[in-house]
C-alpha cells in the first residue's frame, strides 16, 4: 500500500465501523467534571478560571440577549480549540480538517444569527444590507454586494478552519518527510530541516488556537449585529 | 503619536460603516435631516434606517419581479413548442 501525503485527512474506520464519532467524543474525556467540594484541584481551577475569563471577555459586547449564547460558544471554543491541539500529536486524525465538520458548525449557527436577527428586529437587520450615507446611484449594486457578503460568511468560516489546519499538517508532513530524506544524504541540510519544522511545528500550536478563537469571536460578532 | 481622528467605537463586520463613519468624522459629511427629505426620498433613502430597509425590500422586489417575469416567459415558450409537436 502506497502511503501519500493525503492519508492523513482520511475519516477513520476499523473494520467498516466509521471512528469518527470516538475522535469527537475523545475532547469530552479530558476535561475534568467540576466537584462539590469547597476548594478545587489545580487542574479544575485553571480550567474554570480560563472558561470564566473567556466567557467574560467574549460576552462583553454583547447585551442581554445575547448572554444566552455563552454555553454555546464557549463550548465550541474549547471543543475546537482541543479538536485542533489534539491533531497536532503524531499519528492522530484532526477532525476540523473536514471540511463537512466545520460547515456543520458554521451554517446553522450563522444561519441561527441571520433568523434572530430577521425575527426580532427585521428592520434593522434588514438595514444592515445598505450602509448609511450611500450615494443613490449605488444604492442597487452595494445592496447585491453585503447580500453577497452575508451568503458568504458561512462558507468563509468554514473554510477558514480547515484549509488552515489541512495546509498546516500538509507542510508539517512534507517538511518532516524532507528532513527524514536529506538525513543520510546531507546532514547538515537535515539539521536545517529539523529546526524548520520545530518553528512550523510552534507556529501550528499558535494557528491551532487562533483558529479555533476567530471561529467563535466572528459568529459572536453575527451575533452583535442580529440580537 | 497621532491619535486617530476616529473617535467611536466602528463595527467591523461592514466594511460600508466604517466608510461611513470616516466620512461622518474625517469629513464632516452629515446625513440630511428628515425635514429635507420630502418626495420619494422621505421613504427610500441611504440615511434612515426605514429608508434602508425600504430600498433593500424594493431591490428584493425588482430582482423577484424580474425572475417571476422571466421563468413564466420560458414556460410560455416552452407550452407552444410542446402543442406544435404533437
Amino acid at each position: 500500500m502506497v502511503l501519500s501525503f493525503f492519508d492523513q485527512f482520511m475519516s477513520p474506520s476499523y473494520l467498516g465501523i466509521p471512528l469518527m464519532a470516538l475522535a469527537l467524543i475523545l475532547p469530552w474525556t479530558l476535561y475534568p467534571k467540576p466537584t462539590s467540594q469547597w476548594i478545587s484541584n489545580r487542574v479544575l481551577t485553571l480550567q474554570g478560571w480560563f472558561i470564566n475569563r473567556f466567557t467574560q471577555q467574549l460576552m462583553l459586547p454583547l447585551g442581554r440577549k445575547g448572554h444566552k449564547w455563552a454555553l454555546l460558544l464557549t463550548s465550541l471554543m474549547v471543543f475546537l480549540i482541543t479538536l485542533n491541539m489534539l491533531g497536532l500529536l503524531p499519528y492522530t486524525f484532526t477532525p476540523t480538517t473536514q471540511l463537512s465538520l466545520n460547515m456543520g458548525f458554521a451554517v446553522p449557527l450563522w444561519l441561527a444569527t441571520v433568523l434572530i436577527g430577521m425575527r426580532n428586529q427585521p428592520t434593522i437587520a434588514l438595514g444592515h444590507l445598505l450602509p448609511e450615507g450611500t450615494p443613490t446611484p449605488l444604492i442597487p449594486v452595494l445592496i447585491i454586494i453585503e447580500t453577497i457578503s452575508l451568503f458568504i460568511r458561512p462558507i468563509a468560516l468554514g473554510v477558514r478552519l480547515t484549509a488552515n489546519l489541512t495546509a498546516g499538517h500538509l507542510l508539517i508532513q512534507l517538511i518532516a518527510t524532507a528532513a527524514f530524506v536529506l538525513a543520510p544524504l546531507m546532514p547538515t541540510v537535515a539539521l536545517l530541516t529539523a529546526t524548520l519544522l520545530l518553528l512550523l511545528t510552534l507556529l501550528e500550536v499558535a494557528v491551532a488556537m487562533i483558529q479555533a478563537y476567530v471561529f467563535v469571536l466572528l459568529l459572536s460578532l453575527y451575533l452583535q449585529e442580529n440580537v | 503619536m497621532p491619535t486617530s481622528p476616529v473617535n467611536t467605537r466602528i463595527p467591523l463586520t461592514s466594511f460600508g460603516h466604517l466608510i461611513t463613519e470616516v466620512k461622518k468624522q474625517l469629513f464632516g459629511i452629515k446625513a440630511p435631516t428628515s425635514v429635507e427629505l420630502t418626495g420619494l426620498r422621505k421613504y427610500f433613502n441611504s440615511y434612515t434606517l426605514q429608508g434602508r430597509r425600504n430600498c433593500v425590500l424594493a431591490t428584493y422586489g425588482v430582482f423577484a419581479a424580474a425572475a417571476a417575469a422571466y421563468f413564466m416567459r420560458r414556460q410560455n415558450k416552452k407550452e407552444p413548442q410542446t402543442s406544435s409537436s404533437t
